[in-house]
C-alpha cells in the first residue's frame, strides 16, 4: 500500500498549498491564480538559499517562506489594492497577469532546468507492505504543524478573529472596529507564506522545475473547489482526499491520468454540488 | 387567472421570511401588499415569480401549480414582475430595452441574424408597441439614452414599460412609486388603473400608503411573514392592528 | 526575401489567429457575459479533429484522410458539439465556478489527447502535416499564402460577429449579461441563449483551429496548454471587452510586442532567457490595462450606433454614445 503513503504525502502538501489559497479567497474575495507562482518562487528560493549560501534545508525553507510572505504583502498593495473597487473579476484577471509576470521572472532569475533539493531522506521505516522515510515523515509533520498553527492563530488570537470576521462580513467587520487593512496584510503574509512552504515541501519531495507553479495551481483549484473555495477546513480535507485519490487512482487507471483525476473531481463536484462538498449550502443569488 | 398562495413558508438560514402565508391575487383587480420592512413582501413576489424556491406550501396560477417552475417559464405564463431596484439592461438604450423585451424567440434565433428563416412580420408590431408605450409613459424623449443614465423614477417607468411589451396577464410591481417624483405619483396611480381597466391584473407592493389607498381595490397587510389583515383599502386603513404594527412603525 | 518581411508576415499571421480567437471569446465573454477559460481546450479539439480526419498518419488506428475543406467544416462542427457538451452542465454555474470548470474541462481535454495515443500519437504529436496549396507555392513563399488564408478567415469571423452583434440574438445576449434577473422576468430563456453563444463560439474556434495547425505545421498536446486561453484573454482585455474590432487590435499589439523579442539576435543560451520575457510582457500588459484603461484600447461604445426609435430605417434622434462595458468595471461585468 505504498500508494497510500504517496497519497498522504501529496495530500498534505496540497492541503498546505490550498489552505493559503482559500484564506486569501475568503478574506480578499477573489481567486488568486498567482498563488501557484508564489509556490514556485518558494521552491526556487529555498533551493537557491541551500545551494548558494550552504544553509540547511530547514533554514533555507524558512528564509524562502518569509521572503515570499513579504513579497505577497507588497504585491497585494501594488497590484491588487488599486483595482479592488472594480470587483472580483478584475482582481482575478490581474492575478493571471501577475502569475504570468512572476512565471517569467522566475525563469529569468533562476536556472529553469529540472533540479532536486540536495537532501538526504534518512532511514527507511518499514510499515509492512509499505515504507516511509524519516524525511517524508518530517514533511508530513511540518505540513500538519503549519495547518494546526493556522487553526490556533485563527481561533485563539485577536488578529485571527479579525481575519475570520473580515472573511464572514467585511462591512460589518469594519463597522465593529476591525483594522481591515492590517488584517488584509496579515492574510497576504500567511497566504503567500503557506504557498512558499508548500513549494519547498513539494520541491523537497520531488523536483523543482519552471512549470511547478502552473501544475500546482491546477491542483489547488481542484482541491479548493472540492472543499468549497473559501472554506478553510473544507479545503484541508479536500487537499488530503484529492492527494489520496490521485495516488490511489494509479492502481486502477493509467498513471498518466493522475492529474486528470483532479480535474474530474472539479467537474463532478461542481455539477453535483455547485458550492463544494464541504460547504453548508448557501445560496446568495442576488435577485433584485 | 387568479394567483393563489396557499400556506407557503420560506426561510433563509434560520430566519423565517414567510410563515404559512396564504393570500389571493384576484384576476382583474389591483391588489396591494403592504407591511413594514422585513414583512416578507418582496420574498412573496420572488416566490410567486420563481426567483425564490419556497420551502412548503403551493402557489397556483388558476388551477396550475407554478411553485417549481423557473422564473422565465412563469413569466411566459403571463406573470410579469418588476424589481425594487430596476437596473434594466444598463448598457442599452431605452428603445433597445423595449425591443429586447418584446422580441420573440423566433427573432432571437442565431440563424435569424443571418437572414435565414427571419420572421417576416413581428418586428414592426414590436416597434409600434414600443413607440406607443414610450408615448404613453412619457418616456419618448429618453428613447436613445442608455438605461444606466436614467433617473431612478424613469428607470421604474421603463421597467414597467418593458413588462408591458410582453402583454402580461398579471403584473407584480415592487414599489413602483419609489423614486418617482411626488407630483407624478398621482399620475402613476391613474396609469396603473388605466392598464388595469385594459385587462391587466396588478399586484403592487408599496410603502406610500396614500398611493396604495388611491390605487388598489384590495389590500393585504403582512407582518413578519404572516397576513395581519386584508380587506378593502378604507377598512384596512382603520384596522387597529394595522395602525399599531404597520403605521406606528412607519411613522 | 528580407528577414523583416518574413517577420512581419509571421506576426500578422499569428495576430490574425489570436485575433479571430479573441473575437470568438468576445462573443462569449463580451456579449454573453460568459467568462470562459476553456478556449485552449476547444482549440485543441478543433485542431486534432482536423488533423485526425484529414492527415495521413502512420501507426494510427483511425485516419479517414478527408479532403481539407471537409476537415475544416468537420472540425468546426465537432468543436461546437464538444462546446455544447461542456456548456450544458457548466452554464448554470456562476462567476469563478464557471471559469474554474471550463478551465478544468480544457485541461481534461489536453490530458485525454496526451494519453489516448491510439488516435493522437500522444505527447510526441504529429508533424510534417500537409497544408492547403502546399504543392502550388513552395518554401518561404508559403508564408504569404498562409497570411492570405488568415486574412480571409479573420474577415469572415468579423463579418459573422458584426452581423450577430446587431441582430436581436446579439441584443438578447447583451441584455442578459446586463441584467439576468430582468431578462428572466421577461420570459427570456437565459441558459438557452448562453448555450447558443457558447456553441457558436465553439464553432468559430473549431474552424480557426486548422489554420493554427498549418502555421505550426505539426500538432502536439503541449501546443494547447492554458497559455492559449490566457493570451487570447489578454488580447481581448487589451483591445476592449465587448468591442467588435478591439480583439483584433489587442491581438496585433500583443503579438507584435511578444514576437519582437525574436528580433534580438542572441546565442542559443540567451534565447531561453529572451523567451522568458513573453510571459512577463503578457502579464504586465494585463495588469496595466486592467488598472489604467479597463475599457481597453477600443472601448465597446464606439462600435454600436445609438438605436433608432423609429424602427426600420428612419430619422435618428441625437443621443449620447453608450457604453457596452460600464466604466471602471471592464472585466468585472459578470453577474
Amino acid at each position: 500500500m505504498q500508494n497510500i503513503v504517496f497519497g498522504i504525502l501529496t495530500g498534505s502538501t496540497l492541503a498546505v498549498a490550498t489552505v493559503g489559497f482559500a484564506l486569501v479567497r475568503q478574506t480578499e474575495g477573489f481567486v488568486n491564480i498567482a498563488h501557484g507562482q508564489y509556490l514556485a518562487l518558494g521552491a526556487f528560493l529555498g533551493l537557491f538559499f541551500m545551494e548558494s549560501w550552504g544553509v540547511s534545508v530547514f533554514l533555507a525553507g524558512f528564509l524562502a517562506v518569509v521572503a515570499v510572505a513579504v513579497l505577497g504583502v507588497v504585491v497585494a498593495r501594488l497590484v491588487f489594492d488599486p483595482v479592488r473597487e472594480r470587483g472580483a473579476l478584475v482582481l482575478f484577471f490581474s492575478s493571471i497577469g501577475l502569475a504570468y509576470a512572476l512565471y517569467g521572472i522566475n525563469q529569468v532569475v533562476f536556472d529553469p532546468a529540472v533540479r532536486a533539493y540536495p537532501v538526504n531522506f534518512g532511514k527507511n521505516i518499514d510499515l509492512g507492505s509499505a515504507s516511509i522515510t524519516v524525511g517524508e515523515l518530517v514533511v508530513i509533520g511540518i505540513a500538519a504543524a503549519s495547518v494546526i498553527l493556522l487553526h490556533v492563530f485563527l481561533t485563539r488570537t485577536t488578529l485571527g478573529t479579525w481575519v475570520r470576521a473580515v472573511a464572514a462580513n467585511p462591512e460589518l467587520a469594519e463597522v465593529r472596529g476591525v483594522r481591515v487593512r492590517l488584517t488584509s496584510g496579515v492574510v497576504w503574509f500567511i497566504g503567500a507564506g503557506l504557498a512558499a512552504l508548500a513549494g519547498v515541501l513539494i520541491g523537497v519531495l520531488g523536483t523543482v522545475h519552471s512549470e511547478i507553479g502552473w501544475a500546482n495551481i491546477l491542483m489547488i483549484l481542484a482541491a479548493a473547489v472540492v472543499g468549497g473555495l473559501g472554506n478553510i477546513y473544507g479545503v484541508i480535507a479536500a487537499g488530503l482526499l484529492l492527494g489520496l485519490a490521485m495516488d490511489l487512482s494509479t492502481l486502477v487507471i493509467p498513471t498518466e491520468y493522475r492529474l486528470t483525476v483532479a480535474f474530474a473531481a472539479i467537474i463532478i463536484t461542481l455539477l453535483l454540488r455547485p458550492e463544494g462538498l464541504f460547504t453548508v449550502a448557501r445560496r446568495k443569488e442576488e435577485v433584485a | 387567472m387568479r394567483i393563489v398562495v396557499d400556506d407557503v413558508s420560506k426561510a433563509y438560514g434560520g430566519l423565517a421570511a414567510l410563515k404559512n402565508l396564504s393570500l389571493t391575487v384576484e384576476a382583474g383587480a389591483i391588489t396591494a401588499i403592504i407591511g413594514p420592512n422585513g414583512a416578507g413582501k418582496t420574498t412573496l413576489f420572488n416566490a410567486i415569480t420563481g426567483f425564490d424556491r419556497i420551502d412548503e406550501g403551493a402557489i397556483l396560477l388558476g388551477e396550475r401549480r407554478i411553485d417549481r417552475l423557473s422564473p422565465w417559464r412563469i413569466a411566459r405564463l403571463g406573470i410579469g414582475r418588476t424589481f425594487q431596484t430596476p437596473a434594466g439592461f444598463g448598457t442599452m438604450s431605452v428603445w433597445e430595452n423595449l425591443l429586447t423585451a418584446g422580441a420573440s424567440d423566433e427573432s432571437e434565433r442565431v440563424l435569424a441574424a443571418f437572414g435565414v428563416r427571419r420572421p417576416s412580420k413581428g418586428f414592426d408590431d414590436v416597434a409600434a408597441r414600443a413607440a406607443e408605450l414610450l408615448e404613453r409613459l412619457e418616456l419618448a424623449h429618453l428613447a436613445s439614452i442608455p438605461v444606466e443614465e436614467l433617473s431612478a423614477g424613469d428607470a421604474k417607468l421603463l421597467e414597467f414599460a418593458r413588462q408591458l411589451m410582453r402583454k402580461p396577464e398579471t403584473l407584480l410591481l415592487d414599489e413602483p412609486a419609489a423614486g418617482v417624483a411626488p407630483d407624478r405619483i398621482a399620475e402613476l396611480s391613474t396609469l396603473l388603473r388605466e392598464f388595469n381597466e385594459e385587462g391587466i391584473t396588478i399586484a403592487v407592493i408599496d410603502h406610500n400608503l396614500s398611493f396604495v389607498l388611491d390605487t388598489a381595490s384590495r389590500v393585504w397587510v403582512l407582518a413578519s411573514g404572516e397576513v395581519l389583515a386584508e380587506g378593502k383599502p378604507h377598512e384596512v386603513a382603520k384596522d387597529k392592528r394595522v395602525l399599531e404594527t404597520y403605521l406606528g412603525q412607519v411613522a | 526575401m528580407p528577414g523583416w518581411v518574413l517577420f512581419v508576415t509571421g506576426v500578422l499571421t499569428l495576430a490574425g489567429i489570436y485575433g479571430a480567437l479573441a473575437m470568438a471569446l468576445n462573443l462569449e465573454a463580451g456579449w454573453a457575459g460568459l467568462w470562459d477559460l476553456g478556449t485552449a481546450g476547444l482549440f485543441a479539439v478543433g485542431g486534432y479533429s482536423f488533423v485526425i480526419l484529414t492527415a495521413e498518419i502512420p501507426e494510427v488506428s483511425f485516419a479517414p484522410e478527408l479532403p481539407m475543406m471537409a476537415g475544416v467544416v468537420a472540425a468546426g462542427l465537432i468543436t461546437a458539439v464538444v462546446a455544447a457538451m461542456i456548456g450544458l452542465p457548466s452554464l448554470r454555474l456562476r462567476g469563478e465556478y464557471f471559469m474554474i470548470t471550463t478551465f478544468a474541462f480544457a485541461e481534461v481535454i489536453r490530458h485525454l489527447i496526451t494519453n489516448e495515443g491510439e488516435i493522437t500519437r500522444g505527447s510526441s504529436g504529429i508533424s510534417g502535416l500537409e497544408r492547403p496549396f502546399d504543392d502550388l507555392v513552395s518554401g518561404r513563399d508559403y508564408n504569404f499564402v498562409l497570411l492570405g488564408i488568415v486574412v480571409v478567415a479573420v474577415i469572415a469571423v468579423y463579418l459573422v460577429l458584426r452581423q450577430t452583434a446587431k441582430s436581436p440574438f446579439g441584443r438578447a445576449l447583451r441584455a442578459l449579461r446586463d441584467n439576468e434577473a430582468a431578462a428572466l422576468a421577461l420570459g427570456k430563456n437565459v441558459t438557452r441563449q448562453r448555450l447558443k453563444a457558447f456553441v457558436l463560439a465553439g464553432l468559430i474556434i473549431g474552424m480557426i483551429a486548422p489554420i493554427y495547425v498549418w502555421y505550426i505545421r505539426s500538432i502536439f498536446p503541449h501546443l494547447y496548454v492554458s497559455d492559449i486561453t490566457f493570451v487570447t484573454w489578454t488580447a481581448l482585455v487589451v483591445g476592449g471587452i465587448g468591442s467588435l474590432r478591439g480583439p483584433l487590435l489587442g491581438a496585433l499589439i500583443l503579438m507584435s510586442v511578444t514576437e519582437a523579442t525574436h528580433f534580438l539576435q542572441v546565442d542559443a543560451d540567451k534565447a531561453t532567457l529572451i523567451a522568458s520575457f513573453h510571459p512577463i510582457i503578457i502579464g504586465v500588459a494585463l495588469i496595466a490595462i486592467l488598472r489604467f484603461r479597463p475599457e481597453g484600447l477600443l472601448p465597446a461604445r464606439r462600435d454600436y450606433p445609438v438605436a433608432r426609435p423609429t424602427g426600420l430605417g428612419g430619422a435618428e434622434p441625437p443621443g449620447p454614445p453608450r457604453t457596452l462595458v460600464p466604466q471602471g468595471d471592464a472585466a468585472g461585468g459578470g453577474h
